[in-house]
């Protein structure tokens, strides 16, 4: 009896290391596929520089863009629900919210939920968008004409993510605090603009600069994650296999380094 | 373009060999079905690694070259794989365009003109250009393939696909354009196209294959005495 539970306890060690491991190696994968794609950066044609402009300009307006609004309505969305503890705990000191609204929601929460979303609807077009043209052989052709994929293919999305997600998060930001302060001003009589004030106070150079690095780590994650995922992409079958996979993966790898930052930040 | 040594990627490791294909030289891969013409058309367009040997492509070791002057050597490679590779949502025009805009191959304001001409010399409609690549017909999309592997005036051509058995225009063949608009090219051509493709005729140079290797080279009317009875099995230009 003790021998097998012995076994078991075993076994699930085993298989916790080995969980361990795979992620590790995943995450050793991604940075290889990044380092592959800085490379190719560095030995772009001159011919690449327009597709470049043109295809950072399209992820950017794509993403960020047309995305700008819905993550403001949102943000409003989620500013009144972040209010309703607030003020059932009955918390009215000025100060004391906008620490909240800092801990929580600004270095936390919004990038999170900016990056949940990116990934959902962004990340989600670049893999089925990208594991199309390698179920084609679009990539396939192009490579063996002299068109580097990875410089042709990810550094666009990868550049245009990296400047489109910091945008959203402020965005959804600046939702969270305008609905906050509406509802607050309405249940708690907290006026708006002391409210705003105290947001705007508690923000310092470093620490919007800990939190502007950790939403750009974000997006290269997601876009390595989507890019390299939809690279593995062998048939049309294999699509709608590996977009919940990326999407999933790319979700996890943002709150480990939300955490990480969240650590640095207050560990 | 030339192989030495050549050892494709499968197993067990096939017997090595050595192949030159010189410009205006159209070659036919044949053989069954595995025997490594895929693979053969794969290495050398650098999609895949072979096990051994050394590929010289325009008189320049491919082995020996960094990634800037591998990609300046495969613009002067146009290539033609069994799906279509076209970009869905461009329009014609623009996967056409792509890789003259990539390779320079003819100034910014220029490019328009570039693949009119080049699509009207090929006998196709202009119309064509406007349509997106997710609306053409397979035919459609098979030419718009060999038309964009054509459009940069490669130096060696590779096709791994079943060429388009009838053009999109009535009364002009395969065969007809391959002579009026590919042999003035001048290039090396490697297809492997099954034996439908294009015609064989007692002159067309065949390379035959099986299992990952090369069992002989020539052309048709030569081979059909060849000793190696698989060799004489692959070898018919009767349809031709």
């Amino acid at each position: 009896m003790s021998q097998t539970l012995l076994d078991r306890g075993g076994r699930g060690i085993e298989r916790l290391g080995q969980a361990v491991i795979r992620l590790w190696a995943e995450a050793l994968e991604d940075l290889d596929f990044l380092a592959v794609v800085l490379m190719s950066a560095g030995s772009m044609p001159r011919g690449e520089w327009s597709f470049l402009v043109r295809h950072v300009w399209q992820q950017i307006y794509f993403t960020a863009v047309q995305q700008a609004y819905l993550f403001a309505v949102v943000g409003v969305i989620i500013g009144v629900l972040t209010a309703f503890p607030l003020i059932v705990f009955r918390i009215e000191d000025p100060h004391l919210l906008g620490r909240i609204m800092h801990i929580m929601m600004y270095h936390q929460f919004s990038p999170i939920l900016a990056a949940l979303f990116v990934t959902g609807l962004s990340g989600a077009a670049i893999t089925a968008e990208l594991g199309e043209l390698r179920a084609n052989q679009a990539i396939d052709h192009l490579a063996a004409m002299g068109v580097n994929p990875y410089s042709f293919f990810v550094l666009p999305r990868l550049i245009g993510m990296v400047v489109s997600l910091p945008v959203l998060v402020l965005c959804l930001n600046v939702g969270v605090t305008v609905g906050a302060a509406a509802m607050l001003s309405l249940y708690q009589h907290v006026p708006p603009t002391v409210f705003f004030r105290v947001c705007l106070a508690g923000l310092s150079y470093g620490s919007l600069a800990l939190t502007g690095l950790m939403v750009v780590m974000q997006a290269i994650h997601v876009i390595l994650v989507q890019t390299s995922r939809a690279f593995r992409v062998g048939a049309y079958v294999d699509i709608p296999r590996t977009l919940p996979r990326a999407f999933a993966r790319s979700f996890i790898g943002c709150l480990i380094i939300t955490v990480l930052f969240s650590l640095v930040r207050y560990g | 373009m030339r192989v030495s040594g050549w050892v494709l990627d499968r197993q067990p490791a096939p017997q090595p060999f050595d192949f030159q294909a010189l410009p205006g030289e159209l070659w036919m891969l044949v053989g069954a079905v595995d025997s490594g013409r895929r693979e053969l058309i794969y290495s050398v367009a650098g999609l895949s690694e072979p096990q051994a040997g050394r590929l010289e492509l325009f008189g320049r070791d491919v082995a020996r070259l960094g990634a800037r002057e591998r990609a300046q050597l495969h613009c002067r490679i146009g290539v033609v794989l069994e799906q279509p590779g076209l970009v869905p949502a461009w329009s014609v025009f623009e996967n056409l365009a792509l890789l003259v805009r990539y390779h320079r191959l003819a100034p910014g304001d220029a490019v328009e003109d570039y693949v009119v001409d080049f699509v009207e010399s090929c006998r196709l409609p202009p119309a064509i250009l406007s349509r997106l690549a997710s609306e053409l017909s397979p035919l459609e999309s098979q030419w718009i393939s060999l038309l964009r592997a054509l459009v940069i005036r490669p130096h060696l051509l590779l096709v791994s696909a079943y060429l388009p058995q009838e053009t999109l225009v009535a009364g002009y063949s395969v065969w007809t354009f391959f002579a009026e608009v590919v042999a003035p090219m001048r290039m090396a051509i490697l297809v492997d196209a099954g034996p439908q493709a294009l015609p064989i005729d007692a002159a067309t140079r065949l390379l035959v294959m099986d299992e990952g290797t090369l069992l002989a080279v020539g052309q048709a009317g030569e081979l059909v005495r060849h000793p190696d009875v698989r060799v004489r099995r692959h070898v018919r230009f009767d349809h031709a």
